[in-house]
């Protein structure tokens, strides 16, 4: 009955997925404010050289997030 | 408009989101004539400046810090919300231009949304109109602006294309009476409510201001505490929940004027922007990226360490020139002197820095123009924040390399306080420029010059070490105040990457212009102050000392059938001696010997509170070396340096007959150097980039203590 969504964090590198929720209210509201919104199609390109850290493209945007703020995000994926 | 505006100069704001290009757009209207402030109370600036519309009216142009929303998630942004949550906020504009990058204005107009609502005369001006033609995107600002019930300008900011429209529709908005724009948001059954009740108790007019204050009253520091506190009782009373209303209230603004967005705006027939992607692919690579960013560093460092010193050798002897000329020319006496020796040579150590300023914040500035500098933090900040700073910290502490001083003021770019503090107070463990010809005198002094595992110097070796002893400090420190510092800022990173572009050089000539005269002007007035009270110090003594002191190292000359050369530095060393420094030299003697030094590196760690190069020339002087400013890294004075190192190979305590520089004292004087906190100019300068004396007194009593211990910890390990 629950089904275990995945988050950002999870995606491989140029795998794509749509942005389903934010789970983190403070991270929400600064996620939406640039734009990254429920529905946005979010790739990932590559991971940091020390880890933790992931770059993002967000409907054209790109975006470092950190592992946390990744986490956050649940995708459909 | 009102009578009262009509008299005095109208302000207008640029608002816009980080990367939309609006600092470009500031410095075009601007140009030289802009100053930067401090925003009260905390230490983000504001720039101001002004500009004439084309009817001859001055008016002043403020560049908000850039921000996506009035729910602020920074303290750059939060000066954006503080300043329209209150009317009379000495910042609250006239007129609003608000800028959006017109290639990806479907994400750059929640904020501007969020402006029609508090009811501001606001034009749209699109930027990027030359990549937007580039890429093959079209726009209709026509419709735009009939949509949003605004002016709507396409120009850009960098090539000037249409900024004379923009000007106009300036003039005009500044004309308009009131806004013929509708609610942009419509509040929904809580919100209502609960900004009604402000409304009602708080005074404030507009509904969707209410709302602002609603959801920012604990933190906006304009509030007065009864209103606080009625606002607070509305808010708990209401059970309304600050986060899920502004990421309801941010959506449905999107679900709003995305469809406007799509109505006026064609995409390209096919999605641009490869290029960054390809740069990106090599320069954020997993091991490129790192390799290339210490590739970059080096040429920084290199530039600053090494070409700054055509210009700064240039400063030195010119004003070695006019020190020389002013004693050539003026009589002899005490007021020449403090020309001389205090003024002009306190003037030398400002402006000396300069070419370092300069260049260094070219290539930051260069660096963060293209976008190269979030490339920099997406790849460093787990790491950095390990010790308690952030992506950005990294470039301060690399530039602390050469010298603390920019290196500290280029820790504005990182956004969140308690990072910037840190990287700040760490900075200074760096070995800088200075430290180095004191670390060449010492360790040519003890450590022998013999090979290791046949190719390492010893010596080169020891210096090696002394870089390591300054990082390992910065960044241990760093992980001790992250475990001590409390911060109620959120730490996060989401950072937009913005599209490599080419560097646009107004941008880069004005900060550099900026920064330099921000340190002459305010740090260079501190470092003049206490390199005069320093030179006061060395130059008078208590009662007729000074004189007596004189007459007896005459007298001993005499005896010694000294020539008029060394007759002179006796004097002045005698003299030295009885001065106020010396005596200060001298009280200190118990404190310091624990650590291996006599009352003469008494007087030399004093006189290097100023600027540790000054050790060097100190020494010089209680040796006898005649040249007071022997300049012991300079190879012509070779001679000098053999000399001194003679002299000091051969000091003795007094009252032991012990050598004092022994293997033990210069270890343990190296670590003092490498630990405590001997820069006037740097503590100037974390005293205006902290706003507080707080932080600098905080920063030498720690680094002083640390080196202290660490000097006496390494005297006892090898006496």
């Amino acid at each position: 009955m629950f089904r275990r969504y995945r988050t950002v964090e999870s995606l491989k590198a140029r795998e794509c997925a749509r942005a389903l929720r934010i789970e983190d209210p403070f991270l929400a509201s600064r996620l939406t404010a640039m734009g990254l919104l429920p529905g946005t199609l979010i790739e990932m390109i590559r991971r940091a050289p020390f880890g933790h850290t992931y770059y993002i493209k967000a409907d054209g945007i790109r975006l470092a997030l950190r592992k946390e703020e990744a986490q956050s995000i649940l995708v459909d994926a | 408009m009102t009578a009262a505006q009509a008299t005095r100069t109208p302000k207008i704001a640029l608002v816009g989101n980080p990367n939309s290009g609006k600092s470009t757009l500031f410095n075009l209207l601007t140009g030289m004539r802009q100053k930067t402030g401090n925003f009260p109370g905390v230490t983000v600036d504001i720039k101001t400046g002004h500009f004439r519309l084309p009817g001859g009216k001055e008016v002043e142009l403020t560049d908000l810090p850039g921000a996506y929303s009035l729910y602020p998630t920074s303290a750059d942004e939060r000066i954006v919300t503080s300043v329209f949550s209150n009317p009379s906020d000495p910042n609250y504009p006239d007129a609003v231009v608000y800028v959006a990058d017109v290639t990806h204005l479907e994400k750059h107009l929640l904020l501007l949304t969020q402006l029609l609502d508090l009811r501001l005369p606001l034009l749209l001006a699109l930027n990027m109109a030359d990549a937007a033609e580039t890429i093959g995107l079209k726009v209709n600002s026509a419709k735009l602006s009939e949509k949003l019930g605004i002016p709507v300008v396409l120009l850009s900011s960098r090539t000037g294309e249409n900024v004379s429209k923009l000007l106009t529709e300036i003039e005009k908005l500044l004309e308009e009476s009131e806004n013929k724009h509708k609610d942009f948001y419509h509040l929904n059954e809580q919100e209502r409510s609960v900004a009604e009740a402000i409304r009602m108790n708080a005074g404030v007019d507009n509904p969707y201001r209410a709302l602002l204050l609603a959801h920012h009253y604990s933190w906006l520091p304009a509030l007065a505490a009864p209103t606080r506190q009625t606002i607070s009782a509305i808010v708990s009373n209401k059970q309304f929940s600050s986060l899920k209303h502004q990421v309801d209230e941010t959506l449905e603004r999107y679900d709003h004027f995305t469809p406007i967005v799509q109505a006026a705006v064609q995409p390209p027939p096919r999605f641009p922007s490869t290029a960054t992607d390809r740069i990106d692919a090599v320069l954020t690579h997993r091991w490129l990226g790192p390799v290339i960013f210490a590739l970059i560093m080096l040429l920084v460092f290199q530039a600053i360490y090494d070409w700054s010193s055509i210009p700064m050798d240039f400063i030195e002897s010119a004003f070695a020139w006019l020190s020389d000329t002013l004693r050539a020319f003026l009589p002899e006496h005490w007021a020449t002197r403090l020309l001389t020796d205090g003024i002009v040579t306190g003037l030398s150590g400002i402006l000396v820095f300069v070419p370092q300023i300069a260049i260094l914040f070219f290539l930051i500035t260069l660096l963060e123009e293209v976008g190269y500098m979030a490339r920099v933090v997406f790849m460093f900040d787990r790491f950095m924040r390990r010790f308690g700073m952030g992506g950005r910290s990294i470039v301060s502490l690399i530039s602390g390399g050469a010298c603390a001083v920019p290196a500290i003021m280029s820790s504005r770019t990182i956004g969140n306080w308690k990072e910037r503090l840190i990287t700040i107070l760490v900075t200074p463990f760096i070995t800088c420029s200075a430290r180095i010809p004191v670390y060449v005198i010492l360790i040519g002094l003890v450590v022998p010059a013999q090979k290791v595992l046949g190719i390492f110097s010893l010596q080169s070796l020891t210096f090696a070490g002394m870089y390591a002893l300054g990082v390992f400090a910065a960044l241990s420190s760093g992980y001790i105040l992250k475990k001590i510092m409390r911060t109620r800022e959120l730490s996060y990173l989401a950072l937009e990457l913005p599209v490599y572009r080419m560097p646009h050089w107004r941008n880069l000539w004005l900060t550099v212009w900026e920064k330099v005269s921000a340190f002459v002007w305010e740090a260079g007035r501190i470092i003049l102050i206490i390199s005069v009270l320093l030179w006061a110090l060395a130059s008078f003594g208590p009662g007729d000392s000074f004189q007596q002191a004189e007459v007896q190292a005459r007298a001993e000359a005499t005896a010694q059938q000294l020539s008029p050369e060394e007759t002179e530095s006796l004097v002045a060393a005698y003299q030295l001696e009885a001065s106020y420094a010396g005596r200060i030299g001298k009280a200190f003697e118990p404190l310091i010997r624990p650590l291996g030094y006599d009352w003469k590196i008494g007087i030399a760690l004093f006189t290097s509170f100023a600027a540790r190069e000054v050790f060097a020339g100190t020494l010089a002087v209680l040796y006898q070396l005649g040249n007071a400013e022997a300049d012991i890294t300079d190879a012509a004075e070779n001679e000098t340096k053999a000399t001194l190192r003679q002299r000091m190979e051969a000091e003795k305590f007094t009252d032991s007959g012990k050598p004092v520089y022994t293997l033990a004292t210069a270890l343990s004087l190296l670590v003092f150097y490498a630990l405590a906190m001997q820069c006037a100019s740097t503590l100037a300068v974390v005293r205006r980039e902290t706003g507080s004396w707080k932080w600098p007194l905080l920063q030498f009593t720690f680094m002083t203590l640390l080196a202290y211990a660490g000097a006496w910890v390494v005297y006892n390990l090898f006496i």
